[in-house]
């Protein structure tokens, strides 16, 4: 059968569509770089909508950071291998900065990044420290902080999420929280799956069956929140529809995947970013990368056929074990799409610690690649691979962001480090 | 009938064969974005996640009696959400191809013995000469009653033609004048194009069916019949698939293709382009709101975002820009409707609506008053669902918007038109 192989050309390309290769899209499409973005966004689905810089800190024992910036200084002197180190706070507030209004730009409104950490509601009854919320969230963050009168509603049927939970956590030290469970409306399927909910609710007519339901819970209740499923596409509407509705203000908390949050971001790189000029290759890993003496070359394919990328500048964020940007085997840890050298424990004896939950971390969380102060991969000479390459995120070494409640951090402040030194390459 | 039983598969074992190389089910996270995602997802106490869990744990009995996958439309929108990309699809077909024929789906297989009954692999079992005589049929018509098409050409078995056209069979079947604008469309653009006597039919119920040498010995007449005539496209007619049915078999069964296999959608675009379908918005006075609906077979599971964006394209010209709507998700993030994977022709109507529910919702959302769509499956389901939860739009096809824009739509040809068009004159731009 005749097939033609398709061809796309580039200024950077990136790889991998978590955190790191969305941002650093972001950020190449801010600077007038021609962008291509390949990669599956099973990570990005994993998300809660909670952007931490830096949550809890190692130096104290992982414990909870009021001032993100300022523990970010102290990185710099405590633990000038960390990633976030070499990168001043004015330039991790502008990427958060820009990161967050380009979502926005896109549907999902988000708070600004301020000066102390917000503190943050789980769907266990727990808090975190994070940088920026999504506006869905905001209200939660201040119904806690105020300690107001708040009802916490859940779904039977939706697992993940239990009000009850959440009351029992937190009664103690917020009195006015209380929790109710209904039946969702209209609905028949044993489990409700969230994305199942939010999508229904998009639809007004639903929207006020939901909200009948709600209303004769109210009581003197302040503020309303819920698990996250007011609506997949701009939930800022559909919650303020459903506000107008109830007559209370409202909240999401998110939940455990898989989590509207996360499915809205997927979804939001997908239909926006080919509109915003992306070359936007979804669902797809790159298979191969060669550098040529002119062009980097990237190989991957879909269901229709190969696909070939030409690209002057190329921005590896492949991720983790996870998302296939390293690989643990027997003898070692490798990194998959470039063989790079990855830095490591020096036998697989030493990954973990005896205890798993154990507050100083495991030594395995710490392995990944290395690069120089322009975020070049280092080959094992210590010297960089090519002049054109350049990595971000959670695939760079001396970090552990589970712990240090740093993922997005990483992700969003390396991108853009990367893509400042892509775009001095590119002269632009 | 009672006496049959369903064989025992080890679905462990082939979904290991299954498996692309580097993947591995040990990946799987058991995260449930497969069946969230799923509009079938609850339908006989099942669903994508559960599927593959009941599948390690070797629960091979239960998964190959369960109906669920006659309700799996196959769709693959589990393995797009995946981050492992594991294809729980695979397994379905298999699953369905291991069910005696006498207990799968009457309708499903009554589909794919019509389409082997005849040179014509229609679904419907309508006979080469049967077909030639329509197409003559409707043509003299037209030809007589239309003076703007009085020179109009339906070509059939004309070797070296560039397109060989397809057709369902519904339209030659059940609705002749749906063939019309058409031919309208190859008329103003001058394409060079040809039907077949032979393998002109678009469906092909035997994949649905699992049965992999019924679904090879269909796709083999058709590629025979275009081998045959020498012509350097097929060209897939709004039909979803159809398309899919014949690209993956050609790949599949390591056929010998001496043409391209294209979709009508991209030709479409193509000429629109080009300024030989000069067709625009003007008739859209009302802003009546337009949604398209993506066909799996098309998008997802075979051109990707490509034909999405010329399906958008066009319809955006067809409807103006600010009268086009996007349901959510869209594209190869769409839902099934629940027409697909034969749904439709399996008797289950309860179970289909109730997967249809998720596509209803899409499509209430957008509030528009059409739906257009390039897929029979689609357009029936869509319509079913519409009436049973109380909607009030209408689904279309692409041919009847374009010829209606440029004001060449005849008046048999309006049968999907909602009562706001249908008797809409608009002047002829051609």
């Amino acid at each position: 059968m005749n097939q033609e192989e398709r061809h796309f050309e580039a200024e950077m390309a990136v790889v991998g569509t978590g955190i790191a290769g969305v941002a650093a899209s972001i950020f190449a499409l801010n600077r007038g770089i021609k962008v291509s973005l390949t990669g599956n966004t099973g990570a990005l689905a994993y998300t809660t909508g909670y952007l931490d810089l830096l949550g809890s800190f190692e130096k104290q024992g992982f414990s909870h950071v009021t001032d993100p910036w300022q523990a970010v200084r102290e990185l710099a002197t405590d633990d000038p291998r960390h990633p976030l180190a070499g990168i001043g706070a004015e330039q991790i507030q502008t990427a958060f900065t820009d990161y967050v209004s380009f979502i926005g730009d896109c549907g999902i409104a988000y708070s600004l990044p301020g000066r102390q950490n917000l503190t943050a509601l789980s769907p266990v009854g727990t808090v975190k420290k994070t940088l920026c919320v999504p506006r869905t969230m905001l209200a939660g963050v201040n119904a806690y902080a105020q300690k107001s009168r708040c009802l916490i509603v859940d779904f039977r049927g939706l697992r993940g999420f239990s009000g009850a939970q959440i009351v029992a956590n937190m009664a103690g030290d917020w009195p006015g929280l209380r929790h109710e469970r209904i039946a969702v409306p209209d609905m028949l399927q044993k489990e409700i799956y969230p994305e199942v909910l939010a999508r229904s609710l998009e639809v007004p007519r639903y929207r006020e069956t939901f909200a009948e339901a709600v209303k004769p819970l109210v009581g003197d209740a302040e503020v309303i929140g819920m698990p996250a499923v007011f609506g997949m596409h701009e939930p800022d509407k559909t919650m303020a529809a459903l506000e107008r509705l109830i007559g209370v203000p409202l909240f999401e908390i998110p939940t455990m995947p898989p989590s509207v949050p996360g499915i809205r971001m997927r979804e939001l790189v997908e239909q926006y970013f080919p509109h915003k000029g992306v070359i936007l290759i979804p669902q797809q890993k790159v298979t191969s990368i060669d550098f040529d003496r002119d062009v980097a070359v990237l190989n991957t394919a879909d269901n229709y056929g190969p696909i070939r990328i030409s690209a002057q500048t190329v921005v590896l964020a492949t991720g983790r074990f996870i998302s296939g940007g390293l690989e643990a085997h027997m003898d070692g840890i490798t990194e998959t799409l470039l063989d790079l050298p990855v830095t490591q424990p020096d036998s697989r004896d030493l990954w973990y610690q005896k205890h798993y939950m154990g507050k100083t971390g495991h030594q395995v969380h710490k392995a990944g690649i290395e690069v120089d102060r322009w975020f070049r991969p280092l080959d094992r000479a210590g010297r960089p691979v090519d002049e054109r390459l350049f990595a971000a995120g959670i695939v760079l070494a001396h970090q552990d962001w589970i712990r240090s409640r740093s993922g997005a951090g990483i992700a969003i402040a390396t991108a853009w480090k990367a893509v400042e030194s892509a775009a001095a390459v590119l002269g632009k | 009938m009672s006496e049959s039983k369903i064989p025992i598969i080890n679905f462990k074992e082939l979904a290991h064969s299954l498996l692309p190389e580097g993947a591995s089910f040990d990946a799987c996270l058991t995260c449930g974005l497969c069946s969230s995602g799923c509009p079938a997802a609850g339908l006989e106490n099942m669903d994508p996640r559960k599927f593959i869990r009941m599948a390690m744990i070797g629960m091979n009995e239960e998964l190959s009696t369960t109906p669920w996958v006659w309700m799996c439309t196959q769709c693959r929108r589990c393995r797009h959400v995946c981050p492992m990309n594991i294809d729980i699809s695979l397994l379905v077909h298999h699953a369905r191809g291991n069910w005696p024929k006498e207990l799968k789906p009457s309708g499903i297989v009554r589909s794919c013995e019509l389409a082997r009954s005849t040179g014509s692999t229609s679904a419907m079992g309508l006979p080469p000469e049967d077909f030639v005589f329509v197409v003559e049929d409707v043509l003299a018509e037209v030809q007589e009653t239309q003076p703007r098409f009085r020179n109009m050409q339906a070509p059939m078995d004309r070797k070296g033609a560039f397109f060989f056209v397809n057709q369902n069979s519904r339209e030659p079947m059940s609705e002749p004048d749906e063939m019309v604008p058409l031919w309208k469309i190859f008329d103003l653009v001058g394409a060079d194009w040809t039907y077949s006597s032979k393998g002109w039919a678009a469906e092909n119920f035997c994949m649905f069916s699992g049965d992999e040498s019924a679904w090879y010995e269909v796709i083999r007449r058709r590629v025979d019949a275009v081998n045959d005539l020498g012509c350097r496209v097929w060209l897939n007619t709004e039909c979803g698939h159809s398309y899919y049915t014949m690209w993956n078999a050609v790949n599949r069964f390591g056929l010998e293709a001496n043409f391209s296999i294209s979709n009508l959608i991209t030709y479409y675009a193509q000429w629109i382009r080009e300024g030989k379908l000069p067709v625009n918005s003007d008739w859209n006075s009302m802003n009546l709101k337009f949604t398209v609906q993506d066909p799996c077979m098309i998008v997802r599971k075979a051109y990707g975002e490509s034909v999405a964006d010329d399906m958008r394209y066009v319809a955006r010209k067809l409807v103006g820009e600010d009268n086009f709507v996007d349901m959510q998700p869209n594209r190869s993030a769409n839902y099934c409707c629940g027409g697909g994977g034969g749904f439709l022709q399996a008797g289950m109507t309860e179970q289909r609506r109730f997967y249809g529910k998720r596509k209803f919702d899409q499509i209430a959302a957008t509030a528009a008053d059409y739906v257009l769509t390039p897929c029979h499956n689609c357009h029936s389901q869509m319509e079913d669902i519409g009436h049973h939860y109380g909607g009030s739009y209408h689904v279309i096809h692409f041919w009847t918007l374009i010829c209606l824009s440029l004001g060449i739509l005849g008046e048999n040809e309006r049968t999907y038109l909602g009562p706001d068009l249908a008797g809409l004159e608009v002047p002829c731009r051609v």
